[in-house]
């Protein structure tokens, strides 16, 4: 019993014949490469990066300690304002930072217009907010309508056309209104008109006049470190084929690799067994 | 034979789509003409595939005769593969947190590394239909066989939940219904078309499937990046600059006039958070990157519907090739998706836009890139035969588990075949019924779904088959430590998964939520499970001698 025991044993580690030493060494090779190029790279990546803030963190901790005192000047309250936009325009924030955010950016645009400006901003701030509610709330009676099951297509259809003119036409004021603020607010925050933090203003602003509360600062200046600062390196700032380097590496290479070591175990398998006389 | 299907279909459709082209306006909400026929041409094409090859008995249901060229079978890895996940998860990934999501990318293509190297051939020289079906054996117990079988089911449930939520999406895009209706008419059309075809159908419709999913995810990545002048000629090179641009922000002055379908600048701010990886605004660190990539790739080496598709090869040497051929032709899209994720985030970056549903950012990219109404129908359209390839071949192996592993092999072995055949239809049904429930509450995004089944199959099914082929020593014993351990990690993960999404708070939260997240558990699940198994079998009886005679004879001869 105990010679057939010995006999008929498998281990990975401890292979009985040559094909099974070659394809263990094999094997062994192969997932050093594999672990070393996906897990080595990144580890890389961690050890060589540093925390790296985006040039305009710099411009808004020059000028917060002002603001956040409400005794900034023209220029700080332009460069708090600038430095804010920059974290609004981002895809992704969180909506509890966004909304302290256009606080602080509304009470900076609204200190630096003159008091004739700031009534006129502040009555245009309130015509967009207006002109938006009035769509949303044509749009909220449309879905109401399609949801109801007791109206046929064509009741649907006779009550739903009105509200959609109405819609029409409430873009073509919202157009306007957004306008009136670019034009009057672009060269009171001393922005270039080619800056797509024009296109930004309208919306993020509120005609609150309310002073941020101590809390409301600090979460200021927390998500405008989470959102300009990055983790870079010789690795990220490097490009190849116009991608940063990391990024190619992982997207594009490693795939070229996986497929590359597939194609390299079959073809030495294919020829091991050839050598030995193995038949599959 | 092919072209007498295909082309009658597409002369009838050809009128309805010309005056289609001109009517698909909005990113949601309303009935889209040409994208709705453009599907139904398509699922009309799968179903005529599927009854004309459909399954004549037990062996064409469950291995397709395993008449399939390696190429043919690559394209079947390849469709199989390219799931609703892939199509439209992977980008809603990336769209959403950046260079984290390539953490899905490595680990969905890294797996089939492992799979060949340590797997594929010696599968296939095992010789079993199904995954239970050689756990059964291996470890010599009709318990475990019957275990073996309740985990495919449960990982072929998971997985389905995330393809029914895209295809529900997709549906919901389409035909402009709330999502709830959506998911139930797409799945009830995914069911019934499983159920005409069986698996020698949908062997063959893979490979269709193939052809469809990455033509319509590739010709509207050429029209982007030709319109938004990138190097078009290779866009899975050319969208390298898109990300870039991303990152230093594109001004209003080089946007060249170029504007997305809203009327809005192809312009941004900075947002180097996009690429940089694990950036804190994401939420992600490294540690979960590589505990993501580690799970996703055991797990790919564990998915009992994988596992299946080398059985359906002549000869060991043809399973290895076919996951060359597979791998290569997956490839192709997963180069691709990370450019639906760069270009969503400049054309959606207006605030504008509003928050979009990051799992139809695929189609809401083209849609915004003004790409023509009609290619972006084709691509809804590919998405829902990506969700329908993979869930057919999920259906399919999870009810070869109940059939065949469990009411066959365990419960009634002298079933006649009509019969077999018969529950194998009825588990499908009631599967497709489960996973439509649980869809609809639409847990979470559809990749991170799909993840779940991953780290599951990467804790239990992963070690039974990496120790059952390579070490004699491990024995029942050990097999069942294996899945105690393996099991409860995945039962403690998806405990607290889903008691986050019910906001129930239990001990020590935050700490389980963190290192035990449900999308990549396996990073210690199976490495334990693994750890116990080889224990266990250390200190118990040993492998029966047929056992050790039959991996030495037949596996590794």
């Amino acid at each position: 019993m105990e010679e057939h025991k010995n006999e008929y044993h498998i281990s990975f580690f401890k292979p009985t014949t040559e094909h099974a030493r070659l394809n263990r060494n094999m094997v062994i090779w192969f997932v050093l490469i594999w672990v070393v190029a996906i897990f080595g790279f990144q580890l890389a990546l961690y050890v060589l990066q540093k925390p790296t803030p985006e040039p305009v963190l710099k411009t808004f901790k020059a000028s917060w300690p002002a603001v956040s005192s409400g005794q900034a000047s023209t220029q700080e309250l332009q460069d708090h304002s600038f430095a804010t936009l920059s974290v609004l325009g981002k895809v992704f924030i969180k909506p509890e930072y966004r909304k302290v955010l256009d606080r602080t950016l509304s009470r900076s645009v609204l200190s630096l217009c003159d008091s004739a400006q700031k009534v006129d901003v502040m009555a245009n701030i309130q015509d967009f907010r207006a002109v938006i509610a009035s769509i949303d709330a044509s749009q909220a009676r449309i879905d109401e309508i399609n949801t109801k099951d007791a109206l046929s297509s064509k009741q649907k259809k006779e009550k739903i056309e009105p509200l959609q003119k109405e819609i029409n036409a409430g873009w073509e004021q919202y157009s306007i209104a957004k306008e009136k603020l670019v034009v009057q607010l672009t060269p009171i925050l001393g922005l270039e008109t080619t800056d797509v933090r024009t296109r930004i203003l309208p919306l993020e602003l509120t005609s609150s006049l309310e002073p941020l509360t101590d809390e409301e600062k600090m979460i200021v200046e927390k998500a405008m470190d989470l959102y300009l600062i990055h983790n870079q390196s010789v690795l990220t700032d490097t490009k190849l084929f116009g991608f940063p380097f990391h990024y190619f590496y992982t997207a594009i290479f490693l795939l070229i690799l996986f497929v590359g070591l597939c194609w390299l175990y079959c073809v030495r398998t294919d020829k091991i067994n050839a050598r030995l006389n193995v038949v599959d | 034979m092919m072209k007498k299907i295909i082309l009658p279909i597409l002369l009838l459709a050809m009128p309805a789509l010309t005056f289609a082209a001109t009517k698909s306006q909005s990113l949601e909400g309303s009935f889209k003409v040409g994208p709705a026929i453009i599907l139904i041409t398509i699922l009309t094409l799968f179903v005529l595939v599927g009854i004309l090859f459909r399954a004549k008995d037990t062996n064409d249901y469950y291995a397709a005769g395993r008449g399939i060229s390696r190429v043919g079978s690559g394209m079947a890895i390849a469709s199989n593969w390219m799931s609703a996940a892939s199509f439209l998860g992977m980008a809603a990934l990336m769209y959403g947190y950046g260079y984290h999501g390539l953490a899905y990318v490595v680990g969905w293509t890294g797996g089939y590394v492992l799979l060949l190297i340590l797997m594929a051939g010696q599968i296939r020289k095992y010789g079993k239909y199904t995954a239970a079906d050689f756990i059964g054996d291996r470890y010599y117990s009709q318990g475990l066989r019957a275990i073996g079988a309740i985990i495919a089911i449960l990982i072929s449930i998971s997985y389905c939940v995330g393809q029914f939520g895209g295809i529900g999406l997709m549906f919901k895009w389409i035909l402009g219904i709330p999502y709830g209706w959506a998911v139930l008419i797409g799945g009830s059309v995914v069911l019934a078309y499983t159920l005409i075809s069986g698996m020698l159908g949908v062997t063959k419709n893979m490979q269709i499937q193939y052809v469809i999913i990455i033509v319509s995810f590739l010709i509207p990545l050429f029209i982007l990046t030709f319109k938004f002048d990138y190097m078009w000629l290779l866009p899975q090179i050319g969208y390298g600059s898109v990300v870039s641009d991303t990152i230093s922000g594109i001004p209003l002055a080089e946007t060249k006039q170029l504007v997305n379908s809203l009327g809005h600048e192809f312009a941004s701010v900075p947002a180097p958070e996009y690429a940089m990886p694990w950036d804190p605004s994401t939420g992600q660190t490294m540690f979960q990157w590589i505990a993501l990539a580690f799970s996703l790739m055991v797990g790919t080496a564990g998915l009992p519907h994988v596992i299946q598709r080398f059985y359906v090869v002549p000869k060991a040497r043809d399973a290895r090739w076919s996951v060359v051929w597979g791998l290569f032709f997956i490839c192709i899209l997963y180069w691709s998706a990370p450019a639906y994720a760069a270009f969503g985030r400049i054309l959606s970056a207006n605030p504008e836009i509003g928050k979009l549903s990051k799992d139809a950012i695929v189609v809401y990219t083209a849609q915004l890139g003004e790409v023509n109404p009609l290619i972006v129908g084709l691509l809804a359209a590919g998405g829902v035969s990506a969700a329908f390839s993979t869930v057919s071949g999920l259906l399919v192996a999870g009810s070869s588990a109940f059939a065949h592993d469990l009411y066959v092999k365990v419960i009634n072995p002298e079933a006649p075949p009509k019969r077999q055949l018969l529950f194998a239809r009825l588990a499908t049904v009631l599967m497709a019924v489960i996973v439509t429930l649980i869809a609809l509450l639409d847990l979470a995004l559809i990749g991170q779904l799909v993840a779940v089944a991953f780290s599951l199959a990467g804790c239990t099914i992963f070690p039974l088959f990496l120790l059952g082929i390579w070490w004699s020593g491990s024995n029942k014993a050990g097999a069942v430590a294996g899945l105690i351990t393996g099991g409860l990690i995945s039962l403690i993960a998806i405990t607290y998964f889903i008691a986050g999404t019910q906001e129930i708070v239990l001990p020590f939260h935050d700490f389980v939520s963190y290192w035990l997240e449900a999308w990549y558990f396996a990073w210690i699940g199976a490495p334990l499970a693994i750890l116990a198994n080889i224990v266990v079998s250390k200190l118990t009886k040993p492998t029966p001698i047929e056992i050790r005679k039959f991996l030495i004879e037949k596996v590794h001869a």
